[in-house]
Protein backbone atom coordinates (compact mmCIF):
# COMPACT_ATOMS: atom_id res chain seq x y z
CA UNK A 1 0.00 0.00 0.00
CA UNK A 2 1.33 3.54 -0.97
CA UNK A 3 1.63 6.10 1.35
CA UNK A 4 -0.57 8.31 -1.05
CA UNK A 5 -3.07 5.75 0.02
CA UNK A 6 -2.17 5.79 3.77
CA UNK A 7 -2.75 9.34 3.48
CA UNK A 8 -5.90 9.12 2.48
CA UNK A 9 -7.07 6.47 5.04
CA UNK A 10 -5.68 8.72 7.74
CA UNK A 11 -7.61 11.42 6.59
CA UNK A 12 -10.83 9.21 6.38
CA UNK A 13 -10.51 7.80 9.40
CA UNK A 14 -9.65 11.42 10.77
CA UNK A 15 -13.13 12.62 9.27
CA UNK A 16 -14.90 9.89 11.18
CA UNK A 17 -13.59 10.78 14.82
CA UNK A 18 -14.23 14.12 14.27
CA UNK A 19 -17.55 13.26 12.69
CA UNK A 20 -18.78 11.26 16.08
CA UNK A 21 -16.52 13.54 18.47
CA UNK A 22 -18.00 16.77 17.72
CA UNK A 23 -21.87 14.88 17.91
CA UNK A 24 -21.11 13.57 21.28
CA UNK A 25 -19.35 16.86 22.26
CA UNK A 26 -21.84 19.34 21.01
CA UNK A 27 -24.11 18.82 23.59
CA UNK A 28 -22.36 19.60 26.84
CA UNK A 29 -20.89 23.19 26.21
CA UNK A 30 -20.66 25.63 29.52
CA UNK A 31 -24.10 27.25 30.66
CA UNK A 32 -24.41 30.63 29.68
CA UNK A 33 -22.72 33.60 31.87
CA UNK A 34 -26.04 33.98 34.38
CA UNK A 35 -25.78 30.57 35.14
CA UNK A 36 -29.12 30.13 35.60
CA UNK A 37 -32.38 30.71 34.12
CA UNK A 38 -33.30 31.40 30.22
CA UNK A 39 -31.23 33.28 27.63
CA UNK A 40 -33.64 33.56 24.71
CA UNK A 41 -37.55 33.58 24.26
CA UNK A 42 -39.12 31.95 21.10
CA UNK A 43 -42.17 33.74 19.66
CA UNK A 44 -43.96 30.25 18.95
CA UNK A 45 -45.59 30.03 15.47
CA UNK A 46 -49.19 29.55 15.10
CA UNK A 47 -52.06 29.20 12.60
CA UNK A 48 -54.83 30.01 15.44
CA UNK A 49 -55.93 33.24 16.32
CA UNK A 50 -53.91 34.86 18.70
CA UNK A 51 -54.80 35.62 22.38
CA UNK A 52 -53.45 39.05 22.27
CA UNK A 53 -56.47 40.33 24.58
CA UNK A 54 -56.48 37.66 27.08
CA UNK A 55 -53.62 36.80 29.45
CA UNK A 56 -55.50 33.84 30.78
CA UNK A 57 -56.39 32.12 27.44
CA UNK A 58 -55.35 28.19 27.63
CA UNK A 59 -53.10 28.49 24.90
CA UNK A 60 -50.83 30.32 27.26
CA UNK A 61 -50.69 27.27 29.21
CA UNK A 62 -49.12 24.91 26.14
CA UNK A 63 -45.97 27.07 26.15
CA UNK A 64 -43.11 26.62 28.06
CA UNK A 65 -42.33 29.76 29.41
CA UNK A 66 -38.50 31.22 29.34
CA UNK A 67 -37.98 32.85 32.98
CA UNK A 68 -35.69 35.63 33.87
CA UNK A 69 -34.35 36.85 37.39
CA UNK A 70 -34.51 40.97 37.64
CA UNK A 71 -32.54 43.09 39.81
CA UNK A 72 -33.39 46.00 42.09
CA UNK A 73 -32.47 48.99 39.47
CA UNK A 74 -29.13 50.39 41.21
CA UNK A 75 -27.85 51.80 37.99
CA UNK A 76 -28.80 55.32 37.93
CA UNK A 77 -30.00 57.37 41.10
CA UNK A 78 -33.26 57.32 42.26
CA UNK A 79 -31.85 53.97 43.07
CA UNK A 80 -33.88 51.08 44.69
CA UNK A 81 -32.54 47.94 47.26
CA UNK A 82 -35.15 45.83 47.07
CA UNK A 83 -38.48 45.14 44.60
CA UNK A 84 -41.34 42.94 45.12
CA UNK A 85 -40.98 41.43 41.05
CA UNK A 86 -38.17 38.75 41.59
CA UNK A 87 -38.42 36.93 38.12
CA UNK A 88 -40.53 36.95 35.08
CA UNK A 89 -42.13 34.22 32.58
CA UNK A 90 -42.10 35.11 29.51
CA UNK A 91 -44.45 32.93 26.59
CA UNK A 92 -45.12 34.17 23.32
CA UNK A 93 -46.56 33.75 19.66
CA UNK A 94 -46.72 35.01 16.44
CA UNK A 95 -48.98 34.26 13.03
CA UNK A 96 -46.67 35.97 10.75
CA UNK A 97 -48.43 39.12 10.82
CA UNK A 98 -49.05 39.64 14.63
CA UNK A 99 -47.63 39.05 18.04
CA UNK A 100 -48.37 38.44 21.22
CA UNK A 101 -46.08 38.39 24.55
CA UNK A 102 -47.02 37.36 28.14
CA UNK A 103 -45.26 38.20 31.05
CA UNK A 104 -46.35 36.30 34.39
CA UNK A 105 -45.00 37.45 37.14
CA UNK A 106 -45.46 37.68 41.36
CA UNK A 107 -46.96 40.35 43.03
CA UNK A 108 -48.83 40.05 46.60
CA UNK A 109 -50.87 42.57 45.98
CA UNK A 110 -53.19 44.28 42.87
CA UNK A 111 -52.97 47.71 43.16
CA UNK A 112 -53.46 50.58 40.43
CA UNK A 113 -49.75 52.21 39.87
CA UNK A 114 -48.80 48.22 39.00
CA UNK A 115 -46.95 48.33 35.77
CA UNK A 116 -44.81 46.23 33.35
CA UNK A 117 -42.68 47.35 30.35
CA UNK A 118 -40.82 46.01 27.98
CA UNK A 119 -38.03 47.20 25.86
CA UNK A 120 -36.38 46.63 22.48
CA UNK A 121 -33.40 47.60 20.67
CA UNK A 122 -34.23 49.78 17.83
CA UNK A 123 -32.04 49.39 14.73
CA UNK A 124 -28.43 48.70 13.86
CA UNK A 125 -27.02 50.34 16.73
CA UNK A 126 -26.72 48.48 20.25
CA UNK A 127 -29.02 50.77 22.68
CA UNK A 128 -27.72 50.53 26.40
CA UNK A 129 -30.35 48.73 28.55
CA UNK A 130 -30.98 51.79 30.90
CA UNK A 131 -33.19 53.63 28.21
CA UNK A 132 -30.06 53.53 25.17
CA UNK A 133 -28.34 56.29 27.29
CA UNK A 134 -25.39 57.71 25.92
CA UNK A 135 -22.26 55.17 25.82
CA UNK A 136 -18.78 56.72 25.63
CA UNK A 137 -17.18 54.47 23.35
CA UNK A 138 -19.84 52.88 21.40
CA UNK A 139 -22.56 54.65 19.19
CA UNK A 140 -25.73 53.56 20.81
CA UNK A 141 -29.34 53.64 19.13
CA UNK A 142 -33.10 54.33 20.54
CA UNK A 143 -35.09 52.00 22.53
CA UNK A 144 -38.66 51.15 21.76
CA UNK A 145 -40.50 50.48 25.51
CA UNK A 146 -43.87 48.91 25.95
CA UNK A 147 -45.46 50.67 29.14
CA UNK A 148 -48.53 48.63 30.57
CA UNK A 149 -50.10 50.19 33.86
CA UNK A 150 -52.72 48.58 35.68
CA UNK A 151 -55.07 52.27 36.03
CA UNK A 152 -55.40 52.35 32.67
CA UNK A 153 -55.27 49.17 31.55
CA UNK A 154 -53.46 49.65 28.12
CA UNK A 155 -50.34 49.95 26.33
CA UNK A 156 -48.58 53.41 25.47
CA UNK A 157 -45.39 52.34 23.14
CA UNK A 158 -42.80 54.80 23.78
CA UNK A 159 -39.00 55.94 22.66
CA UNK A 160 -35.86 56.90 24.45
CA UNK A 161 -32.07 57.38 23.64
CA UNK A 162 -30.37 58.84 26.96
CA UNK A 163 -31.97 59.28 30.43
CA UNK A 164 -34.82 62.16 30.19
CA UNK A 165 -35.60 61.28 26.37
CA UNK A 166 -38.80 58.87 27.79
CA UNK A 167 -41.19 60.04 25.38
CA UNK A 168 -44.43 58.15 23.93
CA UNK A 169 -44.22 58.06 20.18
CA UNK A 170 -46.73 59.58 18.19
CA UNK A 171 -47.97 56.58 16.49
CA UNK A 172 -49.14 53.88 18.94
CA UNK A 173 -49.51 50.43 17.53
CA UNK A 174 -49.46 48.68 20.44
CA UNK A 175 -51.87 47.12 23.27
CA UNK A 176 -52.01 45.54 26.42
CA UNK A 177 -54.31 44.18 29.08
CA UNK A 178 -53.30 42.78 32.36
CA UNK A 179 -55.21 39.78 34.70
CA UNK A 180 -54.36 39.85 38.82
CA UNK A 181 -55.15 36.77 40.26
CA UNK A 182 -53.95 35.10 43.90
CA UNK A 183 -50.74 37.09 43.77
CA UNK A 184 -49.90 36.16 40.00
CA UNK A 185 -50.39 39.25 37.51
CA UNK A 186 -50.62 37.92 33.89
CA UNK A 187 -49.72 40.73 31.30
CA UNK A 188 -50.22 40.41 27.74
CA UNK A 189 -48.88 42.83 25.12
CA UNK A 190 -49.43 42.27 21.36
CA UNK A 191 -48.54 44.05 17.98
CA UNK A 192 -47.82 43.51 13.94
CA UNK A 193 -44.47 42.32 13.66
CA UNK A 194 -43.85 45.20 11.24
CA UNK A 195 -44.96 48.81 11.12
CA UNK A 196 -44.50 51.96 9.56
CA UNK A 197 -42.95 53.47 12.34
CA UNK A 198 -38.96 54.26 12.24
CA UNK A 199 -39.35 54.30 15.98
CA UNK A 200 -40.84 51.11 16.31
CA UNK A 201 -39.01 47.74 16.63
CA UNK A 202 -39.25 45.25 14.14
CA UNK A 203 -39.74 41.92 14.46
CA UNK A 204 -38.71 39.36 11.31
CA UNK A 205 -39.17 36.12 11.75
CA UNK A 206 -35.81 34.45 12.14
CA UNK A 207 -33.92 37.10 13.33
CA UNK A 208 -32.76 38.18 17.22
CA UNK A 209 -33.88 40.96 18.35
CA UNK A 210 -32.77 42.50 22.42
CA UNK A 211 -35.13 42.87 24.93
CA UNK A 212 -35.20 43.63 28.48
CA UNK A 213 -37.70 44.38 30.56
CA UNK A 214 -38.91 46.47 34.15
CA UNK A 215 -41.46 45.76 36.66
CA UNK A 216 -43.37 48.37 38.89
CA UNK A 217 -45.36 47.32 42.70
CA UNK A 218 -47.52 50.25 42.57
CA UNK A 219 -48.52 49.62 46.42
CA UNK A 220 -49.15 51.65 48.70
CA UNK A 221 -46.77 52.01 51.80
CA UNK A 222 -46.59 55.21 54.24
CA UNK A 223 -48.73 57.24 51.64
CA UNK A 224 -46.69 56.65 48.62
CA UNK A 225 -46.34 54.24 46.12
CA UNK A 226 -43.53 51.48 46.76
CA UNK A 227 -41.96 51.55 43.19
CA UNK A 228 -42.35 54.41 40.86
CA UNK A 229 -40.18 56.10 38.02
CA UNK A 230 -36.41 54.34 38.35
CA UNK A 231 -37.67 52.64 41.01
CA UNK A 232 -37.80 49.71 39.49
CA UNK A 233 -37.27 45.54 39.18
CA UNK A 234 -35.17 45.35 35.81
CA UNK A 235 -33.45 42.77 33.70
CA UNK A 236 -30.48 43.60 31.30
CA UNK A 237 -30.52 42.33 27.78
CA UNK A 238 -31.64 39.03 26.73
CA UNK A 239 -32.92 37.74 23.17
CA UNK A 240 -35.93 37.34 21.39
CA UNK A 241 -36.62 35.52 18.23
CA UNK A 242 -39.94 35.24 16.25
CA UNK A 243 -39.93 31.67 15.26
CA UNK A 244 -39.29 31.44 11.17
CA UNK A 245 -42.07 29.55 8.64
CA UNK A 246 -40.29 25.75 8.49
CA UNK A 247 -37.70 25.42 5.75
CA UNK A 248 -38.51 21.66 4.26
CA UNK A 249 -35.07 22.11 2.20
CA UNK A 250 -33.41 21.39 5.53
CA UNK A 251 -34.27 17.59 5.12
CA UNK A 252 -33.02 17.87 1.50
CA UNK A 253 -29.46 18.88 2.77
CA UNK A 254 -29.80 16.07 5.51
CA UNK A 255 -30.82 13.43 2.93
CA UNK A 256 -27.16 15.26 0.74
CA UNK A 257 -25.01 15.07 3.84
CA UNK A 258 -25.76 11.12 4.38
CA UNK A 259 -25.32 10.50 0.44
CA UNK A 260 -22.09 11.96 0.68
CA UNK A 261 -20.80 10.52 3.93
CA UNK A 262 -21.67 7.12 2.20
CA UNK A 263 -19.82 8.21 -0.74
CA UNK A 264 -17.49 8.72 0.83
CA UNK A 265 -17.07 5.34 2.45
CA UNK A 266 -17.46 3.47 -0.53
CA UNK A 267 -14.92 5.55 -2.47
CA UNK A 268 -12.26 4.88 0.42
CA UNK A 269 -13.04 1.53 0.58
CA UNK A 270 -12.71 1.15 -3.36
CA UNK A 271 -9.12 3.21 -3.22
CA UNK A 272 -8.02 1.10 -0.54
CA UNK A 273 -8.96 -2.93 -1.97
CA UNK A 274 -7.11 -0.89 -5.37
CA UNK A 275 -4.32 -0.23 -3.53
CA UNK A 276 -4.05 -3.47 -2.03
CA UNK A 277 -4.20 -5.40 -5.26
CA UNK A 278 -2.05 -2.79 -6.76
CA UNK B 1 4.22 -4.66 22.79
CA UNK B 2 0.75 -2.99 21.86
CA UNK B 3 -0.01 -2.04 18.71
CA UNK B 4 0.50 2.05 17.73
CA UNK B 5 -3.43 1.92 16.77
CA UNK B 6 -3.72 0.77 20.86
CA UNK B 7 -1.51 2.89 22.07
CA UNK B 8 -3.34 5.86 20.64
CA UNK B 9 -6.84 5.08 21.35
CA UNK B 10 -4.96 4.59 25.34
CA UNK B 11 -3.51 8.55 24.84
CA UNK B 12 -6.70 9.63 23.63
CA UNK B 13 -9.02 7.84 26.45
CA UNK B 14 -6.07 8.94 29.03
CA UNK B 15 -6.27 12.75 27.27
CA UNK B 16 -10.20 12.94 27.73
CA UNK B 17 -10.35 11.54 31.41
CA UNK B 18 -7.60 14.47 32.44
CA UNK B 19 -9.48 17.24 30.52
CA UNK B 20 -12.94 16.43 30.90
CA UNK B 21 -12.50 14.93 35.12
CA UNK B 22 -9.53 15.85 36.55
CA UNK B 23 -8.46 19.67 35.29
CA UNK B 24 -11.77 20.52 36.44
CA UNK B 25 -10.67 19.83 39.60
CA UNK B 26 -8.45 22.64 39.44
CA UNK B 27 -9.75 25.43 36.98
CA UNK B 28 -13.02 26.00 35.29
CA UNK B 29 -14.11 23.25 33.03
CA UNK B 30 -13.42 22.83 29.29
CA UNK B 31 -15.94 23.89 26.79
CA UNK B 32 -16.64 20.38 24.82
CA UNK B 33 -15.76 22.14 21.98
CA UNK B 34 -12.05 22.67 23.08
CA UNK B 35 -12.06 19.30 24.88
CA UNK B 36 -12.73 17.96 21.22
CA UNK B 37 -9.83 20.48 19.54
CA UNK B 38 -7.27 19.13 21.84
CA UNK B 39 -8.21 15.45 21.51
CA UNK B 40 -7.75 15.87 17.68
CA UNK B 41 -4.74 17.52 17.92
CA UNK B 42 -3.41 14.69 20.24
CA UNK B 43 -4.55 12.50 17.33
CA UNK B 44 -2.69 14.36 15.11
CA UNK B 45 0.18 14.73 16.85
CA UNK B 46 0.18 10.43 17.59
CA UNK B 47 -0.68 9.57 13.61
CA UNK B 48 2.65 11.82 12.53
CA UNK B 49 4.99 10.33 15.33
CA UNK B 50 3.88 6.84 14.27
CA UNK B 51 3.87 7.60 10.75
CA UNK B 52 7.38 9.19 10.31
CA UNK B 53 8.57 5.04 9.49
CA UNK B 54 7.90 3.02 6.80
CA UNK B 55 7.07 0.44 9.15
CA UNK B 56 5.45 2.81 11.65
CA UNK B 57 2.87 3.83 8.87
CA UNK B 58 2.04 0.03 8.14
CA UNK B 59 2.30 -0.74 11.74
CA UNK B 60 -0.20 2.27 12.52
CA UNK B 61 -2.46 2.34 8.94
CA UNK B 62 -2.27 -1.04 8.34
CA UNK B 63 -5.29 -2.14 10.67
CA UNK B 64 -7.21 0.67 9.99
CA UNK B 65 -7.29 -0.34 5.67
CA UNK B 66 -8.32 -4.02 7.41
CA UNK B 67 -10.90 -2.77 9.08
CA UNK B 68 -12.38 -0.51 6.79
CA UNK B 69 -12.05 -3.14 3.52
CA UNK B 70 -13.37 -5.98 5.96
CA UNK B 71 -10.68 -7.82 4.65
CA UNK B 72 -10.44 -11.37 6.84
CA UNK B 73 -12.77 -10.28 8.92
CA UNK B 74 -16.05 -12.23 10.66
CA UNK B 75 -18.20 -12.39 13.53
CA UNK B 76 -17.40 -9.21 16.04
CA UNK B 77 -15.25 -7.06 13.88
CA UNK B 78 -17.75 -7.71 10.62
CA UNK B 79 -20.24 -6.68 12.90
CA UNK B 80 -18.61 -3.16 14.24
CA UNK B 81 -17.60 -2.58 10.70
CA UNK B 82 -21.15 -2.36 9.49
CA UNK B 83 -21.94 -0.52 12.80
CA UNK B 84 -19.60 1.92 12.35
CA UNK B 85 -20.03 2.12 8.34
CA UNK B 86 -23.78 2.60 8.61
CA UNK B 87 -23.46 5.21 11.82
CA UNK B 88 -20.90 7.52 9.65
CA UNK B 89 -23.77 8.54 7.23
CA UNK B 90 -25.96 8.73 10.02
CA UNK B 91 -23.81 11.03 12.16
CA UNK B 92 -23.16 13.53 9.07
CA UNK B 93 -26.83 13.78 8.64
CA UNK B 94 -27.71 14.31 12.33
CA UNK B 95 -25.10 17.08 12.17
CA UNK B 96 -26.23 18.68 9.26
CA UNK B 97 -29.92 18.41 10.86
CA UNK B 98 -28.73 19.71 14.11
CA UNK B 99 -26.05 22.83 12.37
CA UNK B 100 -29.09 24.02 10.16
CA UNK B 101 -32.49 23.34 12.35
CA UNK B 102 -33.72 26.46 13.36
CA UNK B 103 -32.51 27.02 17.35
CA UNK B 104 -33.13 29.35 20.71
CA UNK B 105 -29.70 29.92 20.92
CA UNK B 106 -28.68 33.60 20.12
CA UNK B 107 -25.78 34.28 17.95
CA UNK B 108 -22.20 34.00 20.17
CA UNK B 109 -21.06 37.48 21.37
CA UNK B 110 -18.01 36.95 22.75
CA UNK B 111 -17.48 39.96 25.71
CA UNK B 112 -13.63 40.54 26.63
CA UNK B 113 -13.78 41.36 30.32
CA UNK B 114 -10.89 43.11 30.69
CA UNK B 115 -10.62 45.68 27.72
CA UNK B 116 -7.56 47.86 27.57
CA UNK B 117 -8.46 50.78 29.01
CA UNK B 118 -7.91 54.88 27.48
CA UNK B 119 -5.01 56.51 27.33
CA UNK B 120 -5.33 58.94 30.35
CA UNK B 121 -6.36 55.96 32.58
CA UNK B 122 -3.00 54.21 31.77
CA UNK B 123 -0.60 54.15 34.85
CA UNK B 124 -2.36 56.56 37.87
CA UNK B 125 -1.31 55.86 41.08
CA UNK B 126 -3.71 55.94 44.18
CA UNK B 127 -2.72 59.59 45.15
CA UNK B 128 -3.49 58.92 48.73
CA UNK B 129 -1.63 56.31 51.31
CA UNK B 130 -2.81 53.17 52.27
CA UNK B 131 -3.28 54.23 55.67
CA UNK B 132 -6.02 52.16 57.81
CA UNK B 133 -8.41 55.23 58.20
CA UNK B 134 -8.43 55.73 54.49
CA UNK B 135 -8.89 52.19 53.62
CA UNK B 136 -11.64 51.96 56.56
CA UNK B 137 -13.14 54.78 54.76
CA UNK B 138 -13.29 53.06 51.70
CA UNK B 139 -14.78 50.09 52.72
CA UNK B 140 -17.35 52.10 54.46
CA UNK B 141 -17.67 53.25 51.04
CA UNK B 142 -17.91 50.50 49.22
CA UNK B 143 -20.63 49.19 51.48
CA UNK B 144 -22.95 52.17 51.07
CA UNK B 145 -22.40 52.02 47.09
CA UNK B 146 -20.97 48.76 45.75
CA UNK B 147 -22.08 46.21 47.60
CA UNK B 148 -25.41 45.60 46.47
CA UNK B 149 -24.12 44.06 43.69
CA UNK B 150 -20.63 43.21 44.57
CA UNK B 151 -21.70 41.95 47.86
CA UNK B 152 -20.61 42.30 51.47
CA UNK B 153 -17.83 39.71 51.39
CA UNK B 154 -16.34 41.33 48.25
CA UNK B 155 -18.24 37.59 46.40
CA UNK B 156 -20.16 39.32 43.50
CA UNK B 157 -23.33 37.30 45.21
CA UNK B 158 -25.06 41.08 46.74
CA UNK B 159 -28.46 41.11 46.71
CA UNK B 160 -29.33 43.10 43.07
CA UNK B 161 -26.53 40.77 41.34
CA UNK B 162 -29.11 37.99 40.47
CA UNK B 163 -30.77 39.72 37.63
CA UNK B 164 -27.67 40.87 35.76
CA UNK B 165 -25.97 39.53 32.89
CA UNK B 166 -23.07 39.80 32.90
CA UNK B 167 -23.11 39.06 36.68
CA UNK B 168 -21.14 41.81 38.89
CA UNK B 169 -17.32 40.78 39.50
CA UNK B 170 -16.36 38.79 42.24
CA UNK B 171 -12.91 40.55 43.82
CA UNK B 172 -12.44 37.45 46.08
CA UNK B 173 -11.68 35.66 42.86
CA UNK B 174 -7.82 35.89 42.09
CA UNK B 175 -8.40 36.21 38.49
CA UNK B 176 -10.31 39.90 38.86
CA UNK B 177 -9.03 42.61 40.87
CA UNK B 178 -5.51 41.05 41.75
CA UNK B 179 -4.83 40.75 37.74
CA UNK B 180 -5.64 44.93 37.62
CA UNK B 181 -3.73 47.88 38.58
CA UNK B 182 -5.52 50.42 41.13
CA UNK B 183 -5.50 52.77 37.64
CA UNK B 184 -7.90 50.18 35.85
CA UNK B 185 -10.01 50.11 38.67
CA UNK B 186 -10.33 53.95 39.31
CA UNK B 187 -11.27 54.12 35.08
CA UNK B 188 -14.13 51.25 35.38
CA UNK B 189 -15.38 52.59 38.71
CA UNK B 190 -15.58 56.74 37.44
CA UNK B 191 -16.84 55.83 34.05
CA UNK B 192 -19.33 52.82 34.75
CA UNK B 193 -20.38 50.08 32.41
CA UNK B 194 -20.97 52.48 29.35
CA UNK B 195 -17.57 53.55 29.45
CA UNK B 196 -16.46 50.37 27.92
CA UNK B 197 -15.49 49.56 24.28
CA UNK B 198 -17.44 47.94 21.94
CA UNK B 199 -15.60 44.66 22.61
CA UNK B 200 -16.65 45.26 26.53
CA UNK B 201 -20.05 45.38 25.62
CA UNK B 202 -20.82 48.53 27.29
CA UNK B 203 -25.00 48.19 26.10
CA UNK B 204 -25.46 45.13 28.61
CA UNK B 205 -23.50 46.61 31.75
CA UNK B 206 -24.91 47.66 34.83
CA UNK B 207 -22.27 49.33 36.41
CA UNK B 208 -22.61 53.20 37.07
CA UNK B 209 -21.13 56.02 35.43
CA UNK B 210 -20.06 56.46 39.21
CA UNK B 211 -18.45 59.90 38.28
CA UNK B 212 -21.44 62.05 38.25
CA UNK B 213 -22.05 61.26 41.77
CA UNK B 214 -18.85 59.86 43.77
CA UNK B 215 -15.83 63.15 44.01
CA UNK B 216 -12.38 61.04 42.79
CA UNK B 217 -11.05 60.89 46.46
CA UNK B 218 -13.95 58.73 46.80
CA UNK B 219 -13.33 56.03 44.45
CA UNK B 220 -9.67 56.13 45.14
CA UNK B 221 -10.40 54.91 49.04
CA UNK B 222 -13.27 52.86 47.53
CA UNK B 223 -10.11 50.81 45.72
CA UNK B 224 -8.13 50.25 48.76
CA UNK B 225 -10.89 49.42 50.83
CA UNK B 226 -12.03 46.57 48.06
CA UNK B 227 -8.93 45.25 47.58
CA UNK B 228 -7.84 44.91 51.61
CA UNK B 229 -11.75 43.40 51.83
CA UNK B 230 -11.06 40.98 49.57
CA UNK B 231 -7.99 39.89 50.86
CA UNK B 232 -6.18 40.92 47.44
CA UNK B 233 -3.17 43.31 46.39
CA UNK B 234 -3.11 45.03 43.11
CA UNK B 235 -0.57 44.44 40.11
CA UNK B 236 2.14 46.24 39.83
CA UNK B 237 4.78 46.70 37.71
CA UNK B 238 7.05 47.02 40.30
CA UNK B 239 9.53 43.95 40.73
CA UNK B 240 8.67 41.40 43.43
CA UNK B 241 11.05 41.35 46.11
Amino acid sequence: MGREKFFKIALGAMVMVAGFSASWASADDPAPENGTGSVSIRLHLTEEALPGDNPNAAVWDTIQPSEFRLAPQVHWPDRIQEVTVQSVKVRGMHNGEELAILLEYDDPSEDDADAAAIEFMVGDHKAHFAHGQEMLQVEGGPVNIWYWKKAADGAVDMSAKGFQTLRPQQNQNVSATGAWQEGVWRVVFSRRLHTEDANDVQITPGEWTNVAFAFWDGQIVDGTVKEQGSQKAVSSWWYLRAEPTPDNSLYGYVVLGIAIAAGFEWLLVRKIRRGNTA
Amino acid sequence: MKSPLVKTAILLAGMYVLLKFILPLFTAPLPASLIFLYLALTFAAAAIFYTMSGAGLEDFMGPIGRFLTGEGQTGLAGTARLLVFALFPVLVGWQTYTKMAPSDVPPAENRTIHPAPPGEFVGLANPFPRTQENIMMGQGLYAAFCSPCHGANFDGKGPAAVGFNPPPANFSDPGTIAQLQESYLFWRIKKGGVGLPVEGMPWKSAMPRWEKELPDEWIWKIIMGEYAGAGQAPRTWEEEE
